[in-house]
């Protein structure tokens, strides 16, 4: 299990961007996880509820996102690639199913906070002054 | 029946309207929702903490340690990976009993200090990680032990990680060769059931060669895995224990280390992306 450090990891964004807005206090959280990140969701969750405690994120609801992968070919191929069912995660060799090149993904092996929600009161203190 | 499924609907139909009228009402007053610039993290960005992918920051962290540890001190920084019982932290030994360099070790397991002991024993600046409830070591985990540890006094640096074949492929520390240790005693289809560990990694050793036969494992299998997950990546086959293959292992990681000196010199190295960059 690798969750724990990914939620401190995560804790660390939402503490440097909500203080970069001026908020004291997080209301929620929205995280997008790549089907192809061997990040569990569930347990990315339960891990947030943990490294959130004491901080400003404390009380905020965790929103947590799947994101298919997707990847391109410089064929000109460009969507879902095959799953493996060798492996209980993505192939670890991506290879496109028109011209058996190897590909990277482009979007689904990340694992992105992608919105905070803070208090406005707290916000608009700082949006006020540039 | 019909009736009540399309009451039950228009019900719905109102609950939906008004909290979405709610919503517009009172959502703006009450929270201010921040999006976080995506962009941020990509490749190139100078900021290492800034990026919202968090994969990422643990590259960006791990580049950071590999610029410190083998740029500025001109450290050579092999990792090991592999599960409890491959062989790892015997394998280190017989390096170390190999070796004119100066050997400094960061030791992670869960719990113990048994493996910090037996480096100490062969005269190693040692530091060890009790990672408690984590079950590999991060950068920030590496960082903090490297302060135990007399850098200027080391020419080498070991990281032993955690007995995991799991967690540790998504943490690079910043080593200029990760070294992938699985034993015949796992079984021979070790190697295709972890293929992302063996993605990470920069060169494979095959443990416990001398009792393949005896615990039914087929190397050449393993070795046939190795080649179809990760594309020519060396395997060495090794028995610490008897003390064969390991000037073979030596060389290898040694080369690997070579090699990825030259690549830093020729390109201006890609952060977090590098398979290089343990």
């Amino acid at each position: 299990m690798h969750e724990f450090s990914i939620a401190t990891g995560i804790v660390d964004v939402v503490r440097e961007e909500a203080t970069d807005h001026g908020a004291d206090r997080v209301e929620s959280i929205t995280v997008a996880v790549g089907e192809a990140s061997h990040v569990n969701p569930e347990q990315l969750e339960t891990c947030l509820t943990v490294a959130t405690e004491d901080t400003i994120a404390a009380d905020a609801t965790l929103d947590i996102e799947t994101v298919e992968p997707y990847g391109s070919c410089s064929c000109g191929w460009a969507g879902r690639p095959e799953t493996s069912d060798r492996a209980l995660a993505y192939a670890p060799d991506l290879r496109c199913p028109e011209c058996e090149a190897r590909i990277d993904l482009e979007e689904g092996d990340g694992c992105r906070v992608m919105e905070l929600a803070v208090p406005s009161e707290d916000a608009d203190e700082t949006e006020t002054t540039p | 029946m019909i009736h009540r499924t399309s009451t039950t609907a228009r019900i719905d139909a109102s609950i939906t309207r008004i909290d979405a009228w709610l919503d517009r009402l009172v959502g703006p007053l009450r929270a201010h929702r921040i999006g976080i610039d995506q962009e941020h993290g990509d490749e190139g960005h100078d900021h290492g903490e800034g990026t919202a992918d968090i994969l990422e920051r643990f590259a960006r962290q791990a580049d950071a340690l590999h610029e410190e540890l083998v740029h500025d001190r001109g450290l050579r920084v092999v990792g090991f990976v592999g599960a409890t019982g491959a062989g790892k932290t015997r394998l280190i030994e017989r390096l170390i009993e190999r070796t004119d360099d100066r050997v400094g070790v960061i030791v992670g397991d869960v719990a113990g200090e048994d493996d910090a002991e037996r480096f100490r024993a062969l005269g190693a600046d040692v530091a060890s990680v009790a990672t408690g409830k984590e079950c590999h070591l991060d950068p920030g985990l590496l960082e903090d032990a490297l302060t135990e540890i007399d850098l200027d006094a080391i020419d080498r640096l070991y990281v032993e990680n955690v007995g995991n074949m799991v967690c540790p492929a998504d943490f690079p520390l910043g080593a200029q060769a990760r070294v992938v240790v699985v034993s015949a005693t796992e079984g021979d289809d070790v190697i295709r059931k972890h293929p992302l560990l063996f993605q990470a990694g920069d060169l494979a050793v095959i443990n416990k060669r001398d009792v393949a036969d005896a615990v039914n494992a087929d190397l050449d299998r393993m070795e046939r895995d190795l080649a179809a997950i990760a594309p020519g990546m060396d395997a060495i086959r090794t028995d610490a224990e008897h003390e064969a293959g390991i000037d073979a292992l030596a060389s290898a990681i040694d080369e690997r280390v070579e090699a990825h000196s030259h690549q830093d010199a020729d390109h201006d190295h890609t952060p977090g992306h590098d398979h290089g960059h343990d």
